[in-house]
């Protein structure tokens, strides 16, 4: 596999670094990917585990919601918006976008 | 006067009947206005500029509030499909939906920034000119563009039917207007008719005069109404029943303790499981990658103003879909109780029909029943104007001006733009001359279908300097062949019997085939993701140029003279 550090763009200039944004970008996108994970393996796990299978007499309720719905997904659905204030309002960085190349009538040119 | 006096001995009686009254359309008439003023209003907004970009991107102008609430991620299938679901199926389908948790983080933060920076470098407007740019292939471009006409048309059809619907149970129930009442197989609709061609001239009309912009204020509007639609259905329903717990205890004794449980309650007893775990696993991944690779919540990140934007509609959009799909899960296991015996084939209609129902009683009722209904209406609107966007820039900016007519004037992508938004709003009343079935089913099948040809190709486009043409091809259409694969499978099975039908899912004829028990999405992700990059690395590496253009941090500006 070719890396861009061995195929400079034009003979004789430095190498060029890895577009900031873009590296945001992954850790974020990694972070998102866990954040996923994290969440499916709780609500899941624990609606399997506690909301199949059972009599209906051993029911209870919290705030008026099966207790297997709501500690396994009421409650990691606050949690969820919990950590999307933390994620959007803390964790992402704010990147420059760049400028708007082209986007006008005609039909731009192939990315050169 | 004997008229006037005839329409209010018929109001009174609708009122006390619970069918909708001359208040409840009046209602749906002030927010059919509204949409089509908001129309105009970006009709004027979008005039400085290119037609292109502003009809179909809107100038990359949204700000936080308009992208995180105009996602669209609620749509017919959230007012119609899902609550009939609930209603049929009990809690377990909070397990069912229960992803949308993650489904704003996901949406945004995997895929946000990089999309939205890259369609500023490359200077694309819509998602086929994204793919077509960053790996300087027209016949990728061209591949994504018929890919994502034929998911778009069927979620957009199936819209529809649920847009009528709604218009048709608001129209007065009683005298001489009298469209609500049941019709029989096989006789003509009349209501539904009606519903169906109000729906398609209003929805037609304020796209095809604001494109993009109208499309995305309407659609704010209307999550504003759906929020206070719900919030307002919920109160009304509590009010009815007294408690959560006592209409689950009074659902369960109508129907089965499988309402309170997993896999579900099953109305045929013939031992059908709605979801077994299997398939909760799978709706983990069914809606977060159909948020993730629908075309339409694509175009809405590259539109985006700047990254700001784009962490605000994080915790913007993770607090409202709270806030719509708890509630309605609420309003749907105490709907049950209010109204126990709606037949299998008109659970659809649950909330409709509550609105009216919880409104009967209170002063100027059936203009708050109106009220409510918008939130329902108002999701259909937000979700064909979007795709109505979407099908237009594709055939107006990928195959009209990319390869018929590259030298079209300003002029002439504004006539073909608005005729082709016509054309195809025709053919969806075509289309539901006879009404779809299975609305629910129909929105899963074209949101993995999309997911499964999208998401992993996005996420090469984004992140993978080693992705190439045919690797991305390849890609797309593995992941979309195994989706319609499973379908092709399950449906011939369900109608020539190859062998025993599984039992679990949608109780529909619309119906996969379930490969180990999952969706077929979660199989179409992994065959998508290996035959991507297995098919890059066999194939010549893409040009370091255009990859260093998209990936590379600009190269510092030389030094000037000071003089």
């Amino acid at each position: 596999m070719m890396s861009h550090y061995e195929s400079p763009p034009s003979a004789g200039t430095a190498p060029l670094s890895e577009d900031p944004l873009l590296r945001s970008a992954r850790r974020e996108a990694l972070v998102v990917g866990v954040t996923w994970v994290c969440a499916m393996s709780w609500s899941v796990g624990y609606c399997a585990w506690f909301g199949y299978g059972r009599s209906i007499d051993g029911l209870t309720f919290v705030w008026g919601i099966p207790d297997w719905v709501f500690w396994g997904i009421v409650a990691p659905w606050l949690a969820c918006i919990a950590f999307s204030f933390f994620f959007g309002a803390r964790f992402m960085g704010d990147d420059d976008l760049g400028r708007d190349d082209g986007a006008n009538d005609e039909p731009s040119g192939a990315g050169a | 006067m004997t008229g006037v006096h005839g329409l209010l001995l018929a109001a009174a009686a609708n009122s006390a009947r619970g069918v909708a009254d001359f208040g409840t359309v009046a209602a749906l008439v002030l927010f059919i206005l509204a949409s089509m003023w908001i129309g105009v209003l970006a009709n004027r907004a979008m005039q400085s500029g290119s037609f292109m970009k502003g009809f179909f991107l809107g100038n990359r102008g949204l700000g936080a509030w308009a992208l995180a609430l105009t996602a669209t991620v609620q749509s017919g299938g959230t007012f119609m499909g899902f609550p009939s679901l609930v209603y049929t199926h009990g809690w377990v389908v909070a397990l069912w939906i229960a992803s949308y948790m993650v489904v704003p983080i996901t949406g945004f933060g995997v895929l946000g920034k990089r999309l939205a920076q890259l369609s500023r470098k490359t200077g694309a407007i819509t998602v086929p000119d994204l793919f077509r740019e960053r790996f300087g292939s027209p016949a990728l471009g061209l591949a994504a563009s018929l890919c994502i006409l034929f998911y778009m048309s069927f979620m957009m059809v199936a819209q529809f039917k649920a847009g009528a619907v709604v218009m048709k149970h608001s129209w007065p129930g009683a005298g001489p207007l009298a469209f609500t009442e049941e019709v029989a197989a096989g006789e003509f609709d009349r209501a539904y008719f009606m519903g169906l061609a109000i729906f398609t001239i209003t929805v037609v009309g304020y796209t095809a005069l604001g494109g993009f912009l109208a499309a995305v204020w309407t659609d704010l509007f209307q999550s504003v109404m759906m929020f206070v639609g719900v919030l307002a259905l919920l109160g009304l329903v509590l009010a009815q029943v007294g408690s959560v717990e006592e209409a689950t205890r009074l659902a369960t004794t109508q129907t089965g303790p499988g309402f309170a449980f997993g896999p579900g309650f099953d109305p045929s007893r013939a031992g059908h499981e709605f979801l077994p775990v299997g398939l909760a696993f799978s709706f983990f991944f069914v809606w977060v990658f159909s948020g993730l690779g629908s075309p339409a919540g694509l175009v809405r990140i590259m539109a985006s103003k700047s990254t700001g934007t784009i962490r605000r509609s994080i915790y913007l959009l993770s607090s409202y879909n709270a806030f719509i799909y708890i509630p309605l899960i609420v309003v749907c296991i105490c709907g049950r109780t209010i109204i126990p015996d709606l037949p299998p084939g008109k659970t659809d209609e649950i909330i409709p029909r509550l609105a009216i129902a919880t409104t009967r009683a209170l002063p100027c009722g059936s203009f708050l029943a109106g009220l409510i209904l918008a939130a329902p209406f108002g999701a259909v609107m937000a979700t064909v104007s979007s795709f109505l966007v979407v099908i237009a820039s594709g055939l107006v900016r990928d195959v009209y001006q990319r390869f018929l007519n590259p030298a079209a004037s300003p002029d002439q992508l504004r006539w073909m733009s608005h005729a082709v938004m016509v054309v195809v709003g025709l053919i969806a009343v075509l289309a539901n001359l006879k009404p779809v079935a299975y609305l629910q089913a129909i929105v899963v099948f074209s949101g993995t279908g999309s997911a499964a040809t999208f998401c992993v190709p996005a996420l090469m486009l984004a992140y993978w300097r080693r992705a190439t043409v045919p690797g991305v091809l390849a890609s797309m259409f593995a992941g979309g062949g195994t989706v319609l694969t499973c379908y092709v499978v399950g449906v011939s099975n369900g109608l020539l019997g190859w062998f025993t039908r599984q039992s679990i899912g949608n109780l529909t004829g619309f119906h996969p085939y379930f490969p180990g028990g999952l969706d077929p999405l979660v199989w179409a992700l992994g065959i998508s993701l290996a035959a991507g990059i297995v098919v890059s690395l066999r194939t010549t590496p893409p040009d370091a140029l255009l990859v260093s253009r998209l990936f590379d941090a600009a190269p510092p500006e030389p030094p000037t003279d000071a003089h």
